[in-house]
């Protein structure tokens, strides 16, 4: 298919190893053309576009609601994050109020699905790295988590659940003492996983000084989320470009200084932490209101462009909306975390060992349909 | 009848013996040539062994299955058979009646010898094991030797397996293989030194007799966990299972191997398991002295309480990378090995 | 340096910046020779190390392509967007890859999706889209057998 740079006829010990795109471990389909001499990777060239479904040309043709369904299945473990992206751009536009209570309704969401979405990787990432257990019990807290999404929006994995102007539904009945249940037990899980998986001295010795990327490297590459941050660099968007009512909420931004994969691994497991926090929090000021503003029946924003951006669990989740007037989007660009984290695995990769691409690939939490949308 | 059970149990061998000594007699009084009875005698002990390591590795798939379903808060095999003790015997008619596929570019007669070398290294081993007292296939002067020896032997077919797929993957899986079985023989040669120093012998069934009541793993501790780690990593488990590491190298040396020939390869990895822990059981537990119970329970049930550990190791851990692999062996698990070896030896000289 | 002394300074840089709501970035549109220059004052200067994303949209009756860069600094918390307006029939641009590393992926989708050259970019092959297609998609005057009418929906 794509031109696939010859190894060069000098070196006999080189050879050209094609990972995927069907593989075990990479996430999705994606393929990655190593160059290796023994076991040391020279080159890594990342080839993508195996998932491309041609959204954004896709959005072109369909109303801002029917967009919506669409959001979720770009990153459908953070689906969560995609929908809030593009409903802050689109209600911006519109200049649409959302009611306090669906604000608070959104960020629990958001915490929860970000939880999720750890969880996951830490499965996979455990799955990858030969052990197996971490898989099962990151699952079994996955599972709560899950099904009180599926009885706020119906969805467990693509949920479909924000509207422009706040939800189409309130919160069920048992919402809150399930997810006050989840909260009071979650903590001592994260500890168990963090032991299991993250403290594990075979994991250390994996992923302690392996694949680091310096702070200048990883914002040069455009790495946001949980990599940028394991990389010396306090970013988060919850901070930097506040929405919603994060600024109302306190809570901690985990960093950590080398920038290698175990850094990134523990970044994750603090996020988990600190969504714990803020879901308390949320569920402490949780105010009385309407669960959705009055939208018109037609969303017709006015002509114009915006960029909204959430911080999802992978980094940097925004859409860049431009509005013709009408009730379909002129253009539609995605910007995805995945995209530009991906973009830096030569970078980091080049030197290390094959098995060390697994470990760097899995820290760097790749989705594959968020890449190539 | 009741002496005839309880000896049947307890004085297995003493029966067997009794058993043999009338048949070569009855046999020499009739003038048939002695040979062939011995011939038979022979045969006999080897499908015996054989029918035990069916269903033993019968049994220990399903075990495994289990203990790693409880270790994860799920069930395991539970519809096939009572508890799903059917389940092993259904995957492997499964097996059976898969295709056989053989890559086009592959060696064809390596790749086909390739599953039978392993096979035939581990079945070589239950010669010199002691199912109990004086229930050994042929108890070699040189037994122990013996098991270092043949154990070694499955190196060849794995890297046969992996060189004839002629595929990138499994000829990496293979060379990683051999590079770690032979590393990690020589902290288990070391520690088995040992053993055979505080015994005196290289006789199985004179380790067995020589042992304390809770076995050498009270008088060598060191030895015993340099030997369960190294005996892990000999098999290609736990945390040493790279050449099979399923998500890096998609199945390793195992990648182009289909239905029975994969089947083998199974095989011969559980009836290692099983070898594992009945060897540390026979040289650091006691093997098959216990009261109460007849031996040969007792060898099952130390045997079977290291394949618990080996197993409960192999889902508790993540997996080693190769460098770390060698490293581990080489620069700490060697020089532990000596110092336990040099310890010991000063001790049973002076002591 | 702070936000307002980040956006006073894209001010004197770019006198036609402006505001447009509800976005809080400046935005600037440049000319196309000029852009690699002030992407590298942006750089360094101003410290707007973050590349968000690179991005065209298609203005066919305007006969144009609008390359959109958009900047963030991590110092100042700012964001700024820089414009620049290509004719539709001839799109090259200067690549910014070497400035920005992220720019390499950014630029090789949009290049693919538009049709616009970026002009010294160091691996301009397609990264999402197969060899075989014909055209750039994301025009508005792309077409394809595949592509079907919607049913109508009130």
């Amino acid at each position: 298919m794509e031109n696939v740079r010859p190894a060069p006829e000098s070196y006999s010990d080189e050879f050209v190893l094609n990972i995927g795109p069907q593989h075990p471990a990479t996430h999705g389909v994606l393929r990655v053309v190593v160059t290796m001499d023994g076991e040391v990777v020279k080159d890594a060239v990342p080839h993508i576009g195996y998932v491309h479904r041609g959204l954004e040309k896709l959005f072109e043709n369909r109303n801002y609601e029917q967009i919506m369904p669409y959001t979720d299945r770009t990153d459908y473990l953070s689906a969560i994050a995609n929908n809030f992206a593009y409903v802050l751009a689109v209600e911006s536009l519109m200049g649409q109020e959302v009611p306090e209570k669906a604000q608070y309704i959104r960020v629990i969401a958001a915490e929860l699905n970000r939880i999720a979405s750890h969880l996951l990787w830490l499965a996979a990432y455990g799955l990858d790295m030969g052990a197996f257990t971490p898989f099962l019990y990151a699952f079994r807290d996955r599972e709560e988590i899950v099904s009180m999404l599926e009885d706020a929006s119906g969805g467990r994995l693509t949920m479909n659940y924000f509207r422009i102007g706040g939800f189409m539904y309130d919160l069920p009945k048992g919402f809150f003492p399930k997810l006050r249940k989840f909260i009071a037990r979650f903590g001592k899980s994260i500890d168990q996983l963090d032991t299991l998986l993250v403290e594990n001295a075979i994991f250390v010795a994996r992923t302690k000084g392996v694949g680091c990327i310096d702070r200048e490297r990883a914002i040069s590459f455009g790495m946001t989320g949980c990599c940028l941050r394991a990389s010396n660099s306090a970013c988060d968007i919850r901070r930097d470009i506040p929405y919603s009512i994060y600024p109302k909420l306190d809570f901690d931004i985990p960093t950590r200084l080398a920038g290698d994969t175990w850094d990134r691994s523990w970044v994750h497991i603090e996020e988990m932490r600190q969504s714990l926090r803020i879901l308390q929090q949320a569920m402490d000021g949780f105010p009385e209101g309407e669960y959705r503003a009055k939208v018109p029946k037609v969303i017709k924003p006015p002509a114009g462009e915006v960029y909204s951006c959430v911080e999802g669990p992978r980094g940097e989740v925004g859409f860049f909306l431009v509005s013709d007037g009408t009730s379909k989007p002129y253009r539609i660009k995605m910007r995805k975390p995945s995209f530009s984290n991906f973009s830096a695995l030569a970078e980091i990769l080049r030197g290390l060992k094959i098995a060390d691409m697994i470990a760097i690939m899995g820290s760097l939490d790749l989705v594959v349909p968020e890449m190539d949308r | 009848m009741g002496n005839f059970v309880y000896d049947l149990f307890y004085n297995t061998d003493v029966l067997l013996k009794a058993w043999t000594t009338s048949a070569h007699a009855s046999w020499a009084a009739r003038g048939a040539p002695i040979v062939v009875l011995d011939i038979l005698f022979q045969l006999l002990a080897a499908v015996a062994v054989a029918l035990f390591l069916v269903l033993n590795a019968l049994f220990i798939i399903w075990f495994e299955r289990k203990i790693s379903a409880l270790m994860h808060m799920r069930r395991g095999p539970n519809r096939v058979g009572p508890f799903g003790l059917r389940q092993t015997l259904a995957d492997t008619i499964k097996l059976l009646i898969k295709e056989d596929i053989i890559p086009d570019t592959a060696d064809k007669s390596v790749f086909r010898a390739a599953p039978f070398v392993v096979l035939a290294a581990t079945i070589m081993l239950f010669v010199v094991l002691p199912f109990g007292k004086g229930m050994t296939a042929a108890d070699l002067n040189v037994g122990l030797l013996y098991f270092l020896a043949v154990s070694s032997l499955s190196v060849i077919g794995i890297l046969a397996g992996g060189w004839a797929s002629n595929n990138k993957y499994s000829l990496m899986g293979g060379m990683r293989s051999a590079a770690q079985i032979v590393s990690y023989e020589v902290p288990a040669v070391l520690s088995l030194l040992s053993v055979a120093l505080l015994a005196g012998s290289l006789k199985m069934g004179d380790i067995v007799h020589a042992q304390p009541v809770f076995g050498y793993a009270v008088l060598q501790p060191v030895g015993f966990l340099l030997f369960l780690i190294a005996s892990n990593a000999e098999i290609n488990r736990g945390p040493f299972d790279l050449p099979e590491s399923d998500s890096e190298l998609v199945s390793g040396f195992l990648t182009e191997y289909s239905a029975m020939r994969f089947a083998f390869f199974f095989l011969a990895e559980y009836t290692n398991l099983f070898l594992a822990g009945a060897f540390g059981a026979t040289l650091f537990l006691g093997g098959w002295r216990g009261p109460f119970l007849p031996p040969f329970v007792w060898f099952l049930i130390k045997s079977y309480i290291l394949v618990f550990v080996l197993i409960w190791i192999r889902w508790s851990f993540p997996r080693l990378r190769v460098d770390h692999l060698m490293k581990f062996s080489w620069k700490v698990l060697l020089p532990i090995a000596l110092l336990n070896l040099l310890v010991t030896a000063f001790l049973v000289k002076i002591i | 340096m702070t936000s307002i002394e980040a956006q006073d300074a894209f001010r004197a840089r770019f006198p036609d910046a402006a505001l447009q709501p509800p976005d809080a970035a400046l935005r600037a549109s440049v000319a196309p020779e000029t852009l690699h220059g002030h992407l590298q004052y942006l750089h360094d200067q101003l410290h707007f190390d973050y590349m968000v994303f690179v991005t065209a949209v298609d203005w066919p009756e305007q006969s144009r392509l609008e390359v959109v860069y958009r900047l963030f600094s991590y110092e100042s918390k700012s964001a700024v967007v820089l414009r620049v307006m290509l004719p539709r029939d001839l799109a090259k641009v200067a690549s910014v890859a070497d400035i920005y590393r992220t720019a390499e992926w950014h630029e090789r989708e949009t290049a693919e999706m538009f049709g616009i050259e970026f002009v010294g970019h160091p691996d301009p092959r397609k990264i999402l889209l197969p060899d075989e297609i014909d055209g750039h998609p994301l025009r508005k005057d792309f077409s394809h057998p595949n592509m079907v009418p919607l049913p109508e929906v009130e």
